[in-house]
C-alpha cells in the first residue's frame, strides 16, 4: 500500500494526505445531488413573497382579499398576524427594541423586505396572487450612508432603539500610545470593503411539514448555521424537541450565507396553520434583494506606527460596518477578526474601535471568513502603505515583520496564541513558484512598453476551528465557552463502519474528510466507510460547518470516536484471547498477540461477539459496537481576562499570494494575468478538497476585489438584483493559478490539520489590491476601495493624464 | 416531470408554435400589441420568468425553417449577405460566408455572450431586442445593413440608420416580425479593414462601450469609405458621421485619426449607471474608437 510519511507527525499515513477521489464529486457531476427542491412530499403547497419597493415606508394598509379569493390560493399572511403568533428573531446582540420578524410589521426597512407571503397550489398561482395584494405605503426618507447613520440622531432605522448604532466598542491591547510615541513615524489611511458576498447557485429553500399525529415539525432546509433549530424553536415558541431538521439534503453552496431562519420560520408556521407541507424556494430576485445575501460593508480608518526600517510597532484601527436593516450576526463579524487582528506580523499593541450601524439595506449575513477577509485586506494595505511611505520593498517590509518559525506558539496582543507556522518558508515557496525575479523583469518590461503592470503581495492568516468567545467580548452576558463538534461511529454486525455527522454539508467534502480519518484510524479503506447526516433529533452536538472548522473539529472528533471503537475492540480481544491489552496489536481490525500472531481475533469475530455473544463480552460491557466523541475546541473554555485577552480560534493557516496584473490604461480594465499562491493548512486530509478551497476561494476573492458589490443609490433603491448588475467572475476572469502546499502541522488536532475552507478568499482581495496599486504607482495614484471597478481606475488614470496625451 | 415550484414562473400566456411566417404575422395581428415572438429566448425567457415581460401570447418561431440560414444574394448595389432572423449566433460565427464576406460581424459575434448562449441566441433576436450596448446591432449599423420586416400588411425594408429609436425601441411595429438582416458585401477593387473593440467588466457581458470600424482604401491608398460605430454610449448605437467625413477621401494616418477623435465625444449623449458614468463612456468611446480605426486601417493597408 502507498503510504505518505508525514515527517512532522512521525508516522506513516495510509489515507490522510493521499490524493484520493472526493466521494461527493460523483453525485454532483452526474446530477444525483439531492437538494431541498428534490424532496417531494404529497400535497405540497408553494409559497411566494411580496417585496417592498421602498427602502423605508410606513405600511398604512394591506388588502389581501383579492389574493385570497384567487382560485388555488391557500393562505395569505402578513407581518401583523405573524407578530401576534411568533416571537421576533433574536439572533446575536441583545437589542430589545429592534424587533425582526420574517415579514415587515408596520414599516418596511429596505427594498426587497418581505411584506406578505402567499401559499398556493403551485408557484404560478402564488405569483399571480402577489399581484392582487394591495399595499398602501407612506414612503419615508431612507438612511443609506453608514457614516451618516452613525452620526444621525434623528433619522433612525429603528426609532425605538434610539440610534442607528448596533454596537460600538473600544478595545486596547498593549501600550498603544507609548508605542506610537516611541515609533519613528506613523501614517493614516482609509480602506473600504464593498458590500460583496458569496452568491451560491442554489438560492435558499425550505420545505416544512407539520405532523399532527406526532406533533413534530419536519423541515428540509438548505442551511449552514449553528443554533438554527434552537432559533426556530424560540421564534415559533415550540419546544426544541418538536422540530426535526433533516440534514441529509445537499446544500448548493453557502460559505456562510445559508441562514434561512426567517424563510424556515415562515414555512413552518404556514405548514402548521394549513396542515399541509409548504415549500418556499427563493427566486434570484427575492434572494439578492431580501434574503440572506449581503456580506460585510466596511470602512477602516487605520493609523500605523512604524520604525524607519519598516518594523511596524502598533495599530489603531477603527472599523465602521454597515449591517443593513437588521443586525443578525453582522456585528460579530467585527469581533471574530480579533482572533488575528495583527495578521501574521509581530505587532506589539493594538487599539480597535468596532462600530456596527444599521441602514435601510438588506441585512448582512456571515460570509466566508466572518469578517477576516476585509480585515486582512486592511492589514495588508497597512503594510503596503508603510513600504510605499518609506520607499522600501513591500516584500522586505513583510519579511521584517513576519513572525519567525521558532517563535510559535506566538501570542498576539489580544490573547490568541497562533498554534504553529513557518511564514518565511511559505512566502519563499510562493516567490519561487511565481518566479519572482522574472516576474519583476516582466512587469518592468511591460511598463517600459507603456503598459500599466503590477505585482501583488499578500501574506495572510486563516483562523480556523471556530469559538464563540468573541461574542462575549461584545456582550458579556454571552458566557459561551464551548464550540464543540460530535461524531458517532457505528460498526454493524457485518463489521461495516458508518460514521455519523450531525450537520448539513454545503460542498466542502465532509464525507470524504470524515471517511478518510476513520479509515486512517481504523485501518479500513475509506471507500468502504459509510458517512451519513443525522437529523437534528438524532444528532450529537454540533456547531455546524462554519469557521473553517470541520477538518479541525469533526476530523478530530472522528479520530476520537475511532479511538474509542479501537479501545472497545481491544477490550473484547483481551478478554477473549486472555492476554493483557499491552500484548495485543491492532492491524486492519484484526487483533493479535504480539508474541504469537496466530493467537488472534478477527474483525468479524469481534463484531459477532459485540452483537451476538454477550457471554463473551468483558464483564459490565454493554452489547453493540458504537462510540461517540465530542471534541471541544482546543484552547477554548476560558472567559477573557480583565484586559479582554482570550484565545479566540485555535488554528492558524497561512497563505502567501503573488498575482500579476495588467491594466488597460484606456479603459481601466484589470486583467489578472498570473497568480501564484503558497498555502499551509497543516496536514492536508484530502489534497483535491484543499486545492479546490484554495483556488475557488481565490476566484471568490478576485470577485470581491474587482467586481462584486450589492449597490444602492443615494435614496436607498437597490441596483443589483440580477447577475447583469451584481458582477461575478467566470472562468474567463480567473487565470491559471499556480499553487503549492506547505505543511506545518497544528499541535492541537488529531492529524495536524488546520482549516482551509475560507482558502484563497482570505488573501486574494488584499493581493489584487496590492497588484493594482503597484500598477498605478508609476502614475502616483492608488485606490483604497473594493471592488476596484474599471471606471474608478480609469478615472484615476485619466486624472493623471488629463494634462498629458490620452494613452492609447 | 413538470416542475411546479421552480424559479420559472412566468405569468400566464398563450403559446403558439408557428410553422410558417404567415402564422406568425397572423398571430401578431391578432395579438394587438400583446403578442411577442420568441426565438432563442436568451433575453425573453428570464424576463418572462421574472415577470418583467407579461405578454398575452408568445409566438415560437424556432421551428420555421424559412427563418433560418445564411446566403449570398444579388441586390441593386451588388451582392449582399442575408442572415435570416432565427439563425443562431453560433451558426453565424461558424459560417464561412460570414467569416469571409463579413469579417466585422464575425469579430463582433465573438463578443456576444458565451458559447452556451450563442448556441440558442439568434441574430434576429439581438436586432429585435436592440440593447444599445449589444454587438450585432452596432455592427449592422456600422456596415449599413438593413432589416426586412413583415406584417399582414406586407413587407418593408428599414435601413439601420432609421431602425434604432431608443433603448430597446426600434422602428419595427408590434405587428411586424423581423425576417432577415441584409449586409452589403465589400466593394471589389478596394482594400478593406475592419475592427471591433469593446470593454465590459466581465467577458461575455453586454459592452459598457463598444466600437466598430470599417475602412476601405483604393489602390492609391485613399480612403473610399470610413465607418465608425459606437455602442453603449448613447440610447442607440451611433455612427460618428462627422469623423467619418473628416477621414474619408484622403490618406488616413494615425495622427489624422487622433486629431478627429473629438468628434466621437461630440456625437454621443451617454447615460450613467453603476457600471460606468457618462464621462467614462465618453472618454472610453474615444479610446476604443481610435483603437478600432487604427486596427482597421492597418488591416486595410495589409490587404
Amino acid at each position: 500500500m502507498n503510504t505518505v510519511m508525514n515527517e512532522h507527525l512521525g508516522k506513516n499515513l495510509h489515507y490522510v494526505a493521499h490524493k484520493r477521489r472526493v466521494r461527493e464529486d460523483k453525485r454532483f457531476v452526474t446530477g444525483k445531488g439531492k437538494y431541498v427542491q428534490d424532496v417531494n412530499l404529497p400535497f405540497t403547497k408553494h409559497a411566494a413573497v411580496l417585496p417592498s419597493p421602498y427602502p423605508r415606508a410606513r405600511i398604512l394598509s394591506i388588502d389581501t382579499a383579492a389574493a385570497e379569493a384567487l382560485d388555488g390560493v391557500q393562505m395569505v399572511l402578513t407581518g401583523e398576524q405573524m407578530a401576534v403568533d411568533c416571537n421576533p428573531i433574536r439572533l446575536g446582540l441583545k437589542l430589545p427594541e429592534i424587533n425582526w420578524y420574517p415579514l415587515a410589521v408596520g414599516m418596511t426597512c429596505y427594498v426587497g423586505e418581505w411584506v406578505a407571503i402567499v401559499v398556493a397550489d403551485d408557484a404560478y398561482i402564488a405569483e399571480d396572487a402577489l399581484d392582487l395584494i394591495e399595499v398602501e405605503y407612506e414612503p419615508l426618507a431612507a438612511i443609506v450612508d453608514p457614516e451618516r447613520a452613525f452620526e444621525d440622531k434623528d433619522l433612525l432605522v429603528h426609532p425605538g432603539h434610539g440610534s442607528n448604532v448596533l454596537y460600538h466598542g473600544n478595545f486596547l491591547w498593549g501600550a498603544v500610545d507609548e508605542d506610537f510615541a516611541a515609533a519613528d513615524d506613523s501614517l493614516t489611511f482609509r480602506a473600504r470593503w464593498g458590500r460583496s458576498s458569496t452568491v451560491p447557485i442554489e438560492t435558499f429553500g425550505a420545505l416544512a411539514s407539520w405532523d399532527e399525529g406526532t406533533e413534530i415539525l419536519d423541515i428540509w432546509a438548505s442551511i449552514q448555521m449553528p443554533n438554527f433549530v434552537e432559533l426556530m424553536a424560540t421564534t415559533l415558541g415550540y419546544p426544541l424537541n418538536s422540530i426535526r431538521l433533516h440534514q441529509d439534503v445537499d446544500v448548493g453552496g453557502s460559505y456562510g450565507v445559508k441562514r434561512g431562519i426567517k424563510q424556515s420560520v415562515l414555512v413552518a408556521y404556514l405548514s402548521r396553520k394549513l396542515h399541509l407541507p409548504v415549500r418556499f424556494i427563493e427566486d434570484r430576485l427575492a434572494n439578492m434583494a431580501g434574503s440572506d445575501a449581503h456580506g460585510p460593508d466596511r470602512i477602516f480608518d487605520t493609523d500605523v506606527a512604524f520604525n524607519n526600517d519598516g518594523v511596524i510597532r502598533s495599530l489603531k484601527i477603527r472599523a465602521l460596518d454597515d449591517a443593513g436593516a437588521y443586525p443578525g450576526r453582522a456585528p460579530f463579524q467585527l469581533a471574530k477578526p480579533i482572533s488575528a487582528i495583527v495578521g501574521p506580523y509581530k505587532i506589539n499593541s493594538v487599539k480597535y474601535e468596532a462600530i456596527s450601524v444599521c441602514t435601510n439595506k438588506s441585512g448582512q449575513v456571515p460570509v466566508r471568513g466572518f469578517g477576516q477577509a476585509p480585515t486582512n485586506y486592511m492589514i495588508e494595505a497597512a503594510v503596503d502603505h508603510v513600504a510605499r511611505h518609506l520607499g522600501l520593498d513591500r516584500l522586505e517590509v513583510r519579511r521584517r515583520n513576519l513572525i519567525q518559525a521558532d517563535e510559535f506558539p506566538y501570542q498576539i496582543p489580544p490573547g490568541s496564541k497562533y498554534d504553529s507556522g513557518d511564514y518565511q518558508t511559505v512566502l519563499q515557496k510562493a516567490l519561487d513558484l511565481a518566479g519572482y525575479d522574472d516576474l519583476l523583469a516582466r512587469r518592468d518590461q511591460a511598463r517600459a512598453e507603456g503598459r500599466l503592470a503590477g505585482i501583488g503581495i499578500a501574506t495572510v492568516l486563516e483562523p480556523g476551528g471556530g469559538n464563540n468567545i468573541f461574542e462575549y467580548l461584545m456582550d458579556p452576558t454571552a458566557e459561551i465557552t464551548t464550540f464543540m463538534e460530535g461524531c458517532e461511529v457505528r460498526v454493524d454486525a457485518q463489521g461495516k463502519i458508518t460514521g455519523i455527522m450531525g450537520t448539513t454539508t454545503s460542498g466542502q467534502g465532509h464525507e470524504t474528510m470524515m471517511a478518510t480519518i476513520l479509515g486512517e484510524e481504523l485501518q479500513f479503506d475509506p471507500d468502504d466507510i459509510r458517512i451519513v447526516h443525522a437529523d437534528s433529533l438524532n444528532a450529537l452536538p454540533t456547531r455546524s460547518p462554519i469557521a473553517s472548522r470541520m477538518a479541525i473539529m469533526l476530523g478530530s472528533a472522528a479520530a476520537g470516536a475511532a479511538g474509542k471503537i479501537k479501545d472497545r475492540a481491544m477490550a473484547i480481544a483481551a478478554h477473549n484471547l486472555d492476554r493483557p491489552i499491552e500484548d495485543l496489536e491492532y492491524a486492519g481490525g484484526t487483533i493479535s498477540d504480539r508474541n504469537d500472531p496466530s493467537h488472534k481475533l478477527t474483525w468479524a469475530e469481534i463484531c459477532f461477539i459485540a452483537y451476538r455473544a454477550y457471554h463473551k463480552l468483558p464483564d459490565g460491557m454493554e452489547p453493540g459496537f458504537q462510540a461517540q466523541y465530542i471534541f471541544q475546541v482546543p484552547g477554548g473554555g476560558q472567559l477573557p481576562d480583565e484586559n479582554n485577552r482570550v484565545q479566540v480560534y485555535p488554528c492558524y493557516s497561512f497563505q502567501a499570494h503573488i498575482p500579476y496584473v495588467e491594466i488597460d490604461p484606456g479603459t481601466g480594465r484589470v486583467t489578472v494575468v498570473d497568480y501564484a499562491i503558497a498555502h499551509d493548512c497543516g496536514t492536508v486530509i484530502n489534497p483535491d478538497i484543499v486545492r479546490g478551497m484554495v483556488i475557488g476561494g481565490l476566484a471568490h476573492g478576485i470577485g470581491a476585489a474587482l467586481y462584486e458589490k450589492f449597490s444602492y443609490d443615494d435614496e436607498g433603491q437597490f441596483l443589483t438584483a440580477t447577475f447583469a448588475d451584481y458582477l461575478m467572475p467566470s472562468v474567463h476572469e480567473i487565470p491559471d493559478v499556480k499553487d503549492v502546499e506547505h505543511c506545518t502541522p497544528s499541535p492541537l488536532t488529531s492529524h495536524g490539520q488546520k482549516g482551509s475552507g475560507e482558502g484563497g478568499y482570505l488573501g486574494a482581495p488584499a493581493a489584487i489590491a496590492s497588484a493594482v496599486n503597484d500598477a498605478l504607482a508609476p502614475l502616483g495614484q492608488q485606490i483604497n476601495e473594493l471592488p476596484m471597478r474599471m471606471h474608478k481606475i480609469e478615472a484615476l488614470i485619466n486624472a493623471k493624464n488629463s494634462t498629458m496625451e490620452k494613452p492609447r | 416531470m413538470v416542475r411546479t415550484d421552480g424559479s420559472m414562473k412566468a405569468a400566464k400566456f398563450d403559446y403558439i408554435q408557428a410553422a410558417t411566417v404567415d402564422e406568425v404575422v397572423d398571430a401578431l395581428a391578432k395579438g394587438d400589441g400583446e403578442a411577442i415572438v420568441i426565438a432563442g429566448g436568451q433575453t425573453l425567457m428570464p424576463m418572462l420568468s421574472m415577470r418583467l415581460a407579461r405578454p398575452e401570447t408568445v409566438i415560437d418561431i424556432n421551428r420555421i425553417a424559412e427563418l433560418s440560414g445564411i446566403e449570398v444574394a444579388s441586390a441593386a448595389n451588388g451582392d449582399e449577405v442575408v442572415i435570416k432572423a432565427c439563425t443562431r449566433q453560433a451558426a453565424a460565427l461558424a459560417s464561412d460566408i460570414i467569416q469571409t464576406q463579413l469579417p466585422l460581424l464575425a469579430k463582433a459575434i465573438a463578443y456576444v455572450g458565451h458559447q452556451q448562449t450563442r448556441n440558442r441566441g439568434t441574430v434576429g433576436g439581438s436586432l429585435s431586442h436592440a440593447d444599445p450596448a449589444s454587438e450585432i446591432p452596432l455592427t449592422a449599423l456600422t456596415m449599413d445593413a438593413y432589416v426586412r420586416l413583415r406584417s399582414v400588411a406586407g413587407t418593408r425594408d428599414v435601413a439601420m440608420v432609421d431602425y434604432f429609436l431608443g433603448p430597446m425601441m426600434t422602428a419595427r411595429a408590434d405587428n411586424e416580425i423581423l425576417l432577415s438582416v441584409h449586409f452589403p458585401t465589400a466593394q471589389t477593387g478596394v482594400r478593406t479593414g475592419t475592427a471591433f473593440h469593446e470593454v465590459s467588466e466581465l467577458r461575455g457581458d453586454f459592452a459598457v462601450v463598444a466600437a466598430a470600424a470599417v475602412i476601405e482604401l483604393d489602390g492609391a491608398g485613399t480612403s473610399t469609405k470610413v465607418a465608425l460605430g459606437i455602442g453603449g454610449a448613447d440610447g442607440v448605437p451611433k455612427r460618428i458621421t462627422e469623423l467619418e467625413e473628416k477621414l474619408r477621401g484622403g490618406r488616413i494616418d494615425p495622427g489624422g485619426i487622433h486629431a478627429a477623435l473629438g468628434e466621437i465625444a461630440d456625437a454621443l449623449s451617454p447615460g450613467g449607471d453603476q457600471h460606468a458614468g457618462a464621462a467614462y463612456r465618453r472618454r472610453v468611446a474615444a479610446v476604443l474608437g481610435e483603437r478600432a480605426l487604427l486596427e482597421a486601417l492597418a488591416e486595410a493597408e495589409r490587404a
